[in-house]
């Protein structure tokens, strides 16, 4: 599914990403907290589900190579959040689902995790 | 793609009017015919012609005024008595921007373009002028950009030495977590540049974000220094912090003396010395208890290497 299709089934908003990247399909999925463990053991999924709302998340992103990002649980999101997350061309929405169910739902829909690189 | 909007907008207020209209301009006295009008913008494949008296503008003349012409009988006049008298020029010292606001403002096809010192007639600004010159405009940075890229990424087999070498340095300020990955971040955009495999620079990121995250969370200050040969990138971060009392514990999976503040950042699970030393080819650690902590990593970037 594209990665629009996905903010949909999450019900989520948005927050930043052009068309065009929205338009990219997505079939692996990390998610978590612990920005250590994502970057040792969740190679380089198409979508990062997270709780974290520091620019720490983002940056693992950057560093990581993953395109989007979903906060899940309603974190409230500052602007600059945002704009960081611009800054580094990622795709940045928000869902009111917990972890657990936003996982659920995906994984639901036949996506999985990345495959990690040897 | 944000790039490349801001790109033609900085394009239509650079570009001056003169840098895209044509040198020679087509242009009638006002005693000629109607028909001789039609003739030329069929066989110059143009739009409008400038009457001239000498070097005098008189009007504008265009395909318009010929649809007209014919609709109403095409009576073969001279083209004074169906030009637009008078019209609205513009200077070729202008930007573009200003051309495409007369456009949006006037609903004219095209101006007479002027040089604002001598009053001379340099040429005919029309809209398709304007996008033909912005996309070789464009087209001229898209294949500057991609030389760069070029040179950046072959720049050891562009120049000679017996050894070659690119330092890069950067400073970590300790507890900065605003700022904290920044270093990385930027690291790994230049190693992109500098042509390095995706694959490696994958690894390179990750143990460098790591190495990173642990100058902020433990140390005052620190630094990164990266040394970039053909055959490796080597990291050096030395910091000025606590210093490791057990470095074999250091490295166990799990083990940690982070604060829970750090592990509400999402670090400080005991991974991050693992991770480094599984995107590492190389990986030293040593560390003087009160003065500070030094990590050397190597990832090798030629193949043939990666074995050795």
């Amino acid at each position: 599914m594209t990665l629009s299709e996905l903010a949909t089934e999450l019900e989520a908003t948005v927050l930043c990403g052009e068309d065009e990247q929205l338009e990219t399909e997505a079939s692996t999925v990390a998610a978590g907290d612990l920005m250590s463990d994502i970057l040792a053991h969740m190679g380089t999924p198409d979508l990062l589900l997270t709780g974290l709302v520091t620019n720490q998340a983002i940056r693992t992103c950057a560093v990581a190579g993953i395109r989007a990002m979903c906060i899940v649980r309603a974190k409230p999101i500052p602007e600059s959040f945002v704009e960081l997350a611009r800054e580094e061309d990622l795709v940045l929405m928000k869902s009111d689902l917990t972890l657990f169910e936003a996982s659920g739902k995906l994984y639901a829909h036949g996506l999985r995790k990345a495959v990690r690189l040897a | 793609m944000d790039v490349d909007f801001a790109k033609t907008r900085e394009l239509l207020f650079q570009l001056k009017l003169s840098d895209i209209i044509r040198g020679e301009v087509i242009t009638m006295t006002p005693d000629q015919r109607m028909s001789e009008l039609r003739d030329i913008l069929r066989d110059r494949r143009i739009s409008g012609v400038p009457v001239m008296d000498g070097a005098k503008l008189l009007g504008m003349v265009s395909i318009e005024d010929v649809i007209r012409w014919l609709s109403e009988g095409g009576d073969d006049c001279p083209v004074a008595e169906r030009m637009t008298p008078s019209p609205k020029t513009i200077f070729a010292d202008q930007p573009l921007i200003n051309a495409i606001k007369l456009f949006d403002q006037l609903g004219y096809g095209r101006f007479p373009v002027l040089d604002r010192d001598s009053g001379k007639l340099k040429g005919i600004i029309t809209k398709g002028r304007i996008i033909e010159g912005m996309l070789r405009k464009l087209e001229k940075a898209l294949r500057e950009e991609e030389l760069r890229q070029y040179r950046a990424s072959h720049i050891f087999e562009d120049i000679a030495a017996d050894y070659k070498e690119i330092y890069l340095t950067y400073d970590v300020v300790g507890k900065d977590f605003e700022r904290a990955g920044t270093a990385s971040t930027q690291m790994k955009r230049n190693l992109k540049r500098l042509g390095i495999r995706p694959d490696i620079l994958h690894r390179l990121a990750i143990a460098s974000y790591e190495a990173e995250m642990n100058v902020v969370i433990y140390a005052d200050r620190g630094a990164m220094e990266y040394r970039i040969t053909p055959e490796e990138v080597s990291l050096r971060i030395q910091d000025q912090g606590p210093g490791i009392e057990d470095l074999e514990m250091a490295v166990k999976p799990g083990y940690s003396t982070a604060a829970d503040w750090v592990r509400e950042l999402g670090f400080g699970a005991g991974m991050g010395l693992q991770n480094i030393k599984k995107c590492a080819d190389r990986m030293d650690l040593s560390s003087i208890p009160g003065e500070g902590t030094t990590l050397k990593i190597r990832i090798f970037t030629r193949k043939n290497n990666e074995t050795n």
